[in-house]
């Protein structure tokens, strides 16, 4: 990958020209399917804009210190290593990449739960610590499911290129690997039933209690970007090989359409576990699941 | 080591102010302090300065959710200062107001509960069931919350058409079957949040006081409806529903089966609703000198009244009132005992507090 292909990339397709307007799309998808499931009318499609652009011109109040300058960079770090999540995403056919990027693509998706953590201690708030804990636990438990999940379709195929991945023949393996990730993307994106870090009957908005104006906003297009990364990472393992380039954009867009609207489904049938119920259903049930989707990976690399 | 986390007086998991103090170490909360009086408004008072008309459309607005409650329990008090006994349609009009609001409240109830655990499909589904109940009491009084139907003697209004209503009970009990309970009783994600948790055990919900469902889900088989029968309660069959776990599912069940009893109730009210006048008495009535006490099942528990008069005065002397949540309220603390904080929410609500009323 050379520098033009990975800045066009990074800030036009999958990166932020893209990914922006897909945040606000998807937060928007997201927030009318629960709605209208609900017997609700749900927001107009601007809304998540909206909300983003009233943000932005409110202020924020006066913070001194170190923790004021933390409390303004974690947002920041989140939406800048969210953005980068994505423009790593192989959409578009023999775009490019390196061997490793999937590594790098992990880290960077897993910055922003990071920043979100710091953010809650640093806000000194007793809901946003709270919600920070929460948030930790929450990240230990599904991110051991979601890494073995990953690094099972990367073992059973010698490769640590996205690229190489997504062109990879669907395999029985590989469909368990997509499957242990969607059950673990509920969590990621801090959805029912595992909305737990924000769970606002409990702890207002936890981490995100302390913040306003601009920098609620930066959280919110942090996590609009989130949504596009990671249900794009599992749209494009989960996308057929398609060589025309607008078509392979557009199958990757309906695909990630169909996991928000898978996700929006959970979310809205059911209602929010408790931490430890949750922390056990990871350990127990989805572990094995991945435990035995790395075994039968390295089983398959053996053999061939 | 063990923070205060302060819940209240303005949560988003609370729909009046008033404050938990939870102690907590890690999640577990290892002692709780209630505070409440953010909302007085010094009604009792007020009613002193009220006449025997005025102070009925008062103590309407003592609470939001149970506002038919309120003034027939303070009417029936009045009736005893006044010697006044309502005609028996009144009495059966009394029966289907109460059991209307007595549905609508515990349907409230159940949808807040559903927020509570972050269902809020649940929450829409139940507020739009309620709908329909705020609908038939439309239907009767014209109003959907202050009802203003009771005066001394008997009520102000007539149901013209019984019969026509039972369509409208008949819709209610459906969707109560078929979509509420259902979705409490197995949705596994609800399952988990109210099996086990918030347990009042039956020793501690007699020690504490505990009236209505709170005490019927610990086992405890009260309510003034049988015990004390008043109105046109004496004419019915129905079933007071106790369940012994005394946890939040059995608060959750006590109430589902209530509305299944209620629903019973106003089938037969409506059916057997005698002809004949709607009050007794005129517009004037003297009062003698004493104090009458009312007690009545409210859709949280006992409701007690008391009014003192003085024999001439057109103003009570003393209206002093008793809402359930005054008497449930001490036993939360028992309940989070050793609770997830995640839970605390779901717990104080699930005795369904009315701190308004408490307030008053």
């Amino acid at each position: 990958m050379n520098m033009t292909t990975a800045l066009a990339r990074l800030l036009i397709f999958p990166g932020l020209l893209f990914a922006v307007p897909a945040a606000w799309f998807f937060l928007w998808v997201e927030r009318k399917a629960v709605a209208m499931m609900q017997g609700r009318i749900g927001p107009p499609f601007m809304q998540p804009f909206y909300d983003f652009i009233k943000l932005l011109g409110k202020g924020t109040p006066p913070r001194s210190g170190i923790g004021g300058m933390l409390m303004r960079a974690w947002p920041l770090i989140a939406v800048a290593s969210a953005a980068g999540a994505v423009g790593l995403l192989p959409v578009l056919p023999s775009s490019g990449g390196f061997q490793g990027d999937l590594i790098l693509l992990l880290a960077l998706m897993e910055l922003p739960s990071m920043c979100i953590i710091a953010a809650g201690f640093s806000s000194r708030s007793i809901f946003g610590e709270i919600g920070s804990a929460r948030e930790a636990v929450l990240s230990v438990s599904y991110n051991i499911v979601f890494l073995l999940a990953i690094v099972s379709i990367a073992a059973s195929q010698h490769t640590f290129s996205l690229e190489a991945l997504a062109q990879l023949p669907a395999s029985p393996l590989r469909v368990l690997g997509i499957l242990a990730l969607l059950v673990c993307l509920p969590a990621k994106l801090h959805l029912n039933p595992f909305s737990l870090p924000n769970a606002e009957q409990e702890i207002y908005s936890g981490p995100m209690t302390e913040y306003a104006g601009p920098e609620l906003a930066m959280w919110e297009l942090s996590h609009g970007l989130e949504w596009v990364a990671a249900t794009g990472l599992v749209a494009t393992l989960a996308a057929p090989v398609i060589t025309t380039w607008w078509l392979a954009a557009l199958v990757f867009v309906a695909l990630s359409f169909g996991i928000v609207l898978l996700l929006s489904v959970v979310a809205s049938a059911t209602a929010r576990l408790q931490i430890d119920t949750t922390v056990r259903f990871y350990w127990q049930c989805t572990l094995i699941f991945a435990v035995l989707a790395v075994a039968s990976a390295l089983f398959m690399r053996f053999r061939s | 080591m063990s923070y205060k986390i302060p819940m209240g007086p303005y949560h988003p998991a609370l729909e009046e102010p008033y404050k938990l103090d939870l102690i907590c170490t890690g999640e577990t909360v290892t002692d709780a302090k209630l505070h409440i009086g953010f909302n007085f408004r010094g009604i009792e008072h007020l009613a002193e300065t009220r006449n025997y008309i005025q102070v009925i459309a008062l103590m309407e607005r003592v609470c939001g959710i149970c506002s038919n409650i309120h003034t027939l329990t303070l009417c029936q008090a009045m009736e005893g200062l006044t010697g006044l006994t309502p005609p028996p349609r009144a009495q059966y009009i009394r029966v289907v107001m109460a059991e209307l609001e007595r549905l609508h409240s515990h349907v409230l109830w159940a949808g807040i509960a559903a927020k509570l655990m972050g269902f809020k499909t649940m929450f829409m589904t139940c507020f739009e069931l309620r709908e329909k109940v705020m609908d038939v009491l439309q239907a009767i009084s014209g109003n959907r919350v202050n009802y203003s139907m009771n005066r001394i003697g008997g009520v102000n209004r007539d149901i013209e058409d019984p019969i026509a209503l039972l369509g409208m009970i008949d819709v209610l009990e459906r969707e109560m079957v078929k979509k509420v309970i259902p979705i409490f009783t197995t949705s596994s994600t609800a399952r988990s949040r109210c099996a086990g948790i918030g347990v009042l055990t039956h020793e501690k919900a007699i020690s504490c006081g505990t009236v209505g469902p709170v005490a019927r889900a610990s086992g405890v088989g009260q309510d003034i409806r049988k015990a004390a029968p008043y109105a046109a309660y004496a004419e019915m069959d129905f079933e007071v529903p106790v369940q012994p776990d005394g946890d939040v599912k059995a608060r959750l069940l006590v109430r589902a089966l209530e509305i299944m009893e209620s629903c019973k109730i106003l089938r037969q009210a409506l059916t057997k609703m005698p002809p004949g006048e709607l009050a007794s008495g005129g517009d004037k009535f003297t009062f003698v000198t004493g104090t009458a006490t009312s007690r009545v099942e409210a859709p949280r528990g006992e409701v007690m009244y008391s009014v003192s008069w003085k024999e001439g005065a057109r103003n009570p002397a003393r209206v002093h009132v008793r809402t359930p949540t005054f008497a449930t309220m001490p036993a939360i603390r028992w309940m989070v005992l050793g609770a997830r904080l995640a839970d605390t929410p779901l717990i104080q609500a699930s005795i369904d507090p009315c701190y308004s009323c408490t307030d008053r």
